[in-house]
């Protein structure tokens, strides 16, 4: 007999108490249902449920057993969502820190517009490092700095941001804002890029602000902390912003795998460019200073002087 | 050195857990290797196998092969070395800061190459030790030559022509650039000065084994090396005693030290990290340092039999 299917069914007349209505949770009708608890009962050796002119009740053996069944049901889902989630599809899977705002939409819709369909990931930057070295994703946009070790990281993208305040007096601010400021700047969760954080924390600090920072998980929430006057804002400025003069960047970088850990059925470097690009268009004061590729060096004029070259660095 | 590393146990197990989250938090790559240098055999490793730029690192093996040659009669310690104020190596400390013409003995360069780094004085002990002997001595001791590749001069060299710069410090600058990454061949085993960090433990057990009076000027300089913000600050404990030694480039933070509790065997520490932020002040990785260096050499404390006040603390 399939265990789980008959499993079901008894979760659904425990449930429902009712063989009608449970058969209709089910999407069945009641004579099969019916069976199915009698097959169970067989197979399984005691009786689940006492039927009289009442009702259905559950008995102290089906009590017993209930819990077990569940954990069989929730085991049988879970391996199904896994095997999905484990499934490559044919697009490229790409990832976006959670911390790019207003800019997430922009960065999916680019390689879309370009032909190059994709599926999308939000996450913390390290999540998606882990992700993009498990290869579970292909490319991923990620803040910068953080470890990126392993993979090919292109230069750094620089994008100015503007205060945001709880009256939305955000474009006309002025020289000395942050200074002035007596609130904590909503930023998301620390774990999301400990570096990146702890960096814009001392920018904070060298503008004259206290430093002080209240961490939300998501756009939503650090909205509502502006909203409430808890807290003042830090967004990348639009094409229309004035940036905030003295408020810490947004640093990005587009990150890969290595070109030999790389899916072939999927144009990587087409990916990186479009979101490069909207990149560039959603933030159009974003600045890309110096290029560095990769983890490699670059050549060295005189060659090592001792013994042959060692390994790479651990990646 | 993988054997003795392998965590078996479960402790060690978690501890290595614990290393790595430590240095995600810090953001850090971190290269952990603790090991007792007495009593029963014991170590902790965190990728201890992996070459690693070593920075200024190089100066302890050096200050290793001076000792042995010292000892072996092939170089007397007390031999005046002249430093004159143009063509010495600079450096931000020591003799490689000062003005004028200097003039000591060698066995006070190695002093001052260890205790705070000094760049000419470490250039000064190369040209004594000679990059020939030093790579003999190394092999001697089952180490790679690579430890000792190439002195501070030529590492800044190095540096500023990977980077374009006009001057030292100019490179140092464009290396700390947040907005840019900017690498150099000295970030990298295969062209700087490099050593796993289980190789940095194997020289200081065979520093901590040598008797002789030129090794005991080594390892009292690296007691009084002046900073206490790496290693040292996983220890806070004014009667722990440490000897260290940093090394530090651009996004290159190290240091290799022995950690003594009173009445324990002593053990010995190597923390190599390469951080993700460029700037040059990251009071959170040099704290994280000495977070490591603890977490590594908790489980490796052991009360050592007798030692007692018989037993001079080294």
């Amino acid at each position: 007999m399939d265990l789980i299917r008959h499993l079901r069914f008894f979760g659904a007349v425990a449930d429902a108490r009712h063989f009608g209505n449970a058969a209709r949770d089910l999407g069945m009708t009641q004579p099969p249902l019916s069976q199915g608890i009698r097959r169970l009962e067989q197979h399984l050796g005691v009786r689940l449920f006492d039927r009289d002119a009442r009702g259905v009740r559950i008995t102290a053996a089906g009590r017993h057993l209930l819990p077990a069944a569940r954990e069989l049901l929730q085991g049988a889902d879970d391996l199904v969502a896994r095997a999905r989630d484990l499934a490559v599809p044919e697009q490229p899977r790409v990832g976006v820190a959670a911390d790019l705002d207003g800019l997430v939409p922009a960065l999916f819709r680019a390689p879309a517009a370009r032909g190059l369909p994709v599926v999308p990931t939000v996450a913390g930057s390290v999540e998606l490092v882990d992700l993009l070295r498990d290869g579970l994703i292909d490319v991923a946009v990620v803040r910068h700095p953080g470890v990126v070790d392993g993979l090919t990281a292109g230069p750094v993208v620089v994008v100015p941001m503007r205060l945001e305040r709880p009256d939305g007096a955000g474009a006309a601010t002025q020289g000395g804002d942050l200074a002035r400021t007596n609130l904590p700047v909503a930023v998301p969760p620390r774990h999301h890029q400990p570096p990146a954080h702890d960096q814009l924390v001392d920018a904070l600090r060298r503008a004259g602000h206290s430093g002080d920072v209240v961490e939300a998980r998501d756009v939503g929430g650090r909205q509502a902390l502006v909203a409430a006057g808890a807290a003042v804002g830090l967004v990348p400025a639009g094409p229309d912003d004035e940036p905030t003069p003295g408020s810490p960047p947004l640093r990005l970088r587009v990150v890969q795998p290595h070109p030999s850990h790389r899916r072939p059925e999927i144009d990587h470097d087409a990916v990186a460019e479009a979101l490069g690009a909207a990149l560039a268009a959603a933030a159009p004061l974003a600045e890309t200073l110096g290029t560095s590729q990769s983890q490699t060096p670059p050549a060295a004029a005189s060659p090592p002087t001792v013994g042959p070259p060692g390994p790479r660095p651990a990646t | 050195m993988r054997g003795l590393t392998a965590a078996t146990d479960p402790a060690t197990r978690a501890v290595v857990g614990r290393l790595r989250d430590t240095a995600r938090d810090a953001g850090v790559t971190a290269w952990v290797h603790a090991t007792r240098l007495d009593g029963p055999p014991g170590a902790v490793g965190l990728a201890d196998d992996a070459p690693v730029a070593v920075a200024s690192l190089y100066k302890l093996p050096l200050a290793v092969a001076w000792a042995d040659l010292v000892e072996r009669g092939e170089l007397d310690p007390g031999a005046r070395v002249t430093l004159p104020a143009r063509g010495r190596t600079p450096g931000p400390t020591g003799v490689a800061m000062l003005l004028d013409e200097v003039d000591l003995s060698g066995r006070d360069a190695v002093r001052l190459m260890l205790a705070v780094s000094d760049n000419a004085c470490g250039d000064a002990v190369l040209a004594l030790v000679g990059l020939d002997r030093a790579h003999r001595l190394l092999r001697e001791l089952g180490l790679p030559g690579t430890l000792v590749r190439q002195g501070s001069a030529a590492e800044t060299a190095a540096v500023v022509r990977d980077t374009a710069a006009a001057t030292p410090a100019e490179a140092l600058r464009l290396l700390a650039d947040p907005d840019r990454v900017v690498e150099t061949t000295q970030y990298d085993p295969a062209y700087a000065s490099a050593a796993t960090a289980a190789q940095l433990g194997v020289v200081l057990r065979v520093l901590w084994s040598r008797g002789g009076a030129a090794h005991e000027v080594v390892r009292d300089a690296m007691a009084h090396q002046a900073w206490r913000h790496r290693v040292g600050s996983g220890f806070p404990h004014d009667d722990v005693t440490l000897h260290g030694k940093t090394g530090t480039l651009g996004r290159l933070r190290h240091e290799a030290a022995v950690v003594r509790f009173p009445h324990e065997h002593p053990v010995a520490v190597v923390v190599l990290t390469r951080a993700a932020r460029a700037e040059r002040h990251l009071p959170r990785v040099d704290a994280a340092i000495g977070e490591l260096a603890r977490l590594a050499v908790g489980p490796l404390r052991m009360p050592a039999a007798g030692a007692g006040v018989g037993l001079l603390p080294r």
